[in-house]
């Protein structure tokens, strides 16, 4: 009984290795374009202007404020009533961007702030320009208090993905629920999916803590 | 035309909420002379002097520095600020670069010279303020004393034609002053234009031209050092000196 399963689960490697395949795709693209954006977005939510600040601060609560099943949904089902047709993976990415860019804004947002006064002062007193205060000064000390926890929220991204199973993306979670209805043994099919998904993550929770411990050292180098 | 010095505050205010921080200024300070600037805490001294380089914005009156005239939509603040060194109490070196690179990240990045030129400047510089051995420590490595005399190597590094000092001393152990107050003569004696907030009257009577006591906002008097601290004028001045000057 236990063997045919076993045997039945073997011969749905392929499928496993396309829906770990697709996770870490998803993960990867999202996580880069929302890092990217994430970083863009903190720094204009502690610049001078104040109508981006507090624009972005709204979006980021909102989205923080609402569950990302219903983001994907809204992103997946109602833009294509605008007129907006997307497929699953887009509106995959787009989702899992959107929420990517919207927790690491707060954490850019948060290294930013804990930059003494000083330190920008001393930068304009020199004549630096907005750009290279930030760029020079600004941002490598920021890094410092950003790193160890922007590492930790890729963690909680990645696990967030699976998600995107509901829209009908061939995730390592959808393959679970594929693979279940052919080996009856939910238990032994989703230890396997976590399996899946803690072999993506314990690399990165190794490399969060490494970093925690390395930000404490003397002189705030930043070296990865 | 009236004469301009290098810089001069005609007629100066500022508020900080309904709080009357700089009550009508008018000071000129001309190209190579030394001001010092003292007064009782609170009484503006400091923001006097960062109104000059633009980190306090000033209400009403005219500024002008370097012929620029501040709050001038035609100043360009930021190239106005390349030619004026600010000294802070706290030092404010970034402390994720080391000395050298305190010094030359300005001269890079903003005169746009090419890094090694920059290096061999900085090299220099900084064995001028006696850390020819200190250039590749970082700021956390280094003594009090030791930092501020980097953070007058990085503004010296600019080649600017103002230096501003915010209590450069009052931050330090008293062991390390004279070590700031010496490079601090020296650049004054190559004829920089300097304005410093400072309660070292051995350093005001050694290179000052003039002091200047503040107190609750206003300028309560100006003159010679030797005007000053022999013959003060005024109340305020004498209960101030007498307290600086007990020990």
């Amino acid at each position: 009984m236990i063997w045919q399963q076993f045997l039945s689960l073997a011969g749905s490697y392929p499928l496993a290795l396309r829906g770990l395949g697709m996770t870490v795709m998803l993960s990867l693209i999202s996580l880069v374009l929302g890092t990217a954006l994430g970083f863009g977005l903190g720094i204009l939510r502690t610049g001078g202007n104040r109508l981006a600040a507090s624009v972005i601060g709204a979006w980021v609560d909102l989205i923080r404020g609402t569950p990302f099943l219903v983001q994907i949904f809204l992103i997946f089902f109602i833009l294509p009533e605008l007129g907006i047709e997307l497929d699953a993976f887009t509106a995959g990415i787009i989702a899992l961007t959107n929420l990517a860019a919207c927790f690491i804004c707060e954490i850019v947002a948060a290294g930013i702030r804990s930059v003494p006064t000083g330190q920008v002062e001393a930068a304009l007193a020199s004549g630096l320009s907005r750009w290279q205060r930030m760029r020079q000064v600004v941002l490598p000390q920021a890094m410092r208090i950003v790193l160890p926890p922007l590492v930790g929220q890729y963690v909680l991204l990645i696990k967030d993905s699976s998600v995107v199973s509901a829209i009908g993306l061939t995730d390592l979670t959808r393959v679970g629920w594929l693979v279940v209805q052919r080996v009856p043994n939910g238990l032994l099919v989703f230890f396997l999916v976590g399996v899946g998904y803690f072999i993506v993550c314990y690399p990165l929770i190794m490399l969060a803590r490494r970093l925690e411990r390395r930000m404490g050292a003397a002189h705030g180098e930043v070296q990865l | 035309m009236t004469k301009t010095g290098m810089i001069d505050f005609r007629g100066v205010n500022k508020w900080f909420g309904a709080l009357n921080v700089l009550k009508d200024i008018t000071l000129s300070v001309e190209p190579r002379e030394v001001v010092v600037v003292c007064g009782p805490s609170g009484s503006g001294k400091s923001t006097l002097i960062r109104c000059i380089n633009g980190l306090e914005t000033i209400k009403d009156g005219d500024l002008v520095v370097d012929g620029q005239r501040l709050g001038d939509p035609a100043t360009n603040m930021t190239r106005l600020r390349t030619e004026i060194g600010f000294v802070f109490q706290s030092f404010n070196l970034y402390p994720h670069k080391t000395a050298l690179e305190n010094v030359t990240l300005a001269p890079i990045h903003v005169r746009k010279i090419p890094r090694a030129e920059a290096d061999k400047a900085g090299r220099e510089l900084l064995a001028k303020v006696g850390l020819a051995d200190k250039v590749n420590a970082y700021p956390a490595q280094l003594s009090g004393g030791q930092q501020q005399r980097v953070a007058i190597a990085r503004c010296l590094g600019m080649r600017p034609k103002i230096m501003l000092f915010d209590e450069p001393t009052s931050a330090l152990d008293p062991e390390m002053i004279s070590e700031v107050l010496d490079v601090m003569v020296a650049v004054a004696e190559e004829g920089m234009t300097m304005m410093v907030v400072t309660h070292e009257m051995g350093f005001a009577r050694k290179v000052a031209q003039r002091v200047v006591f503040m107190d609750a906002g206003a300028i309560v008097e100006a003159g010679t050092p030797e005007e000053f601290f022999s013959d003060p004028k005024t109340d305020r001045s004498r209960a101030f000196l007498s307290k600086i000057l007990r020990h």
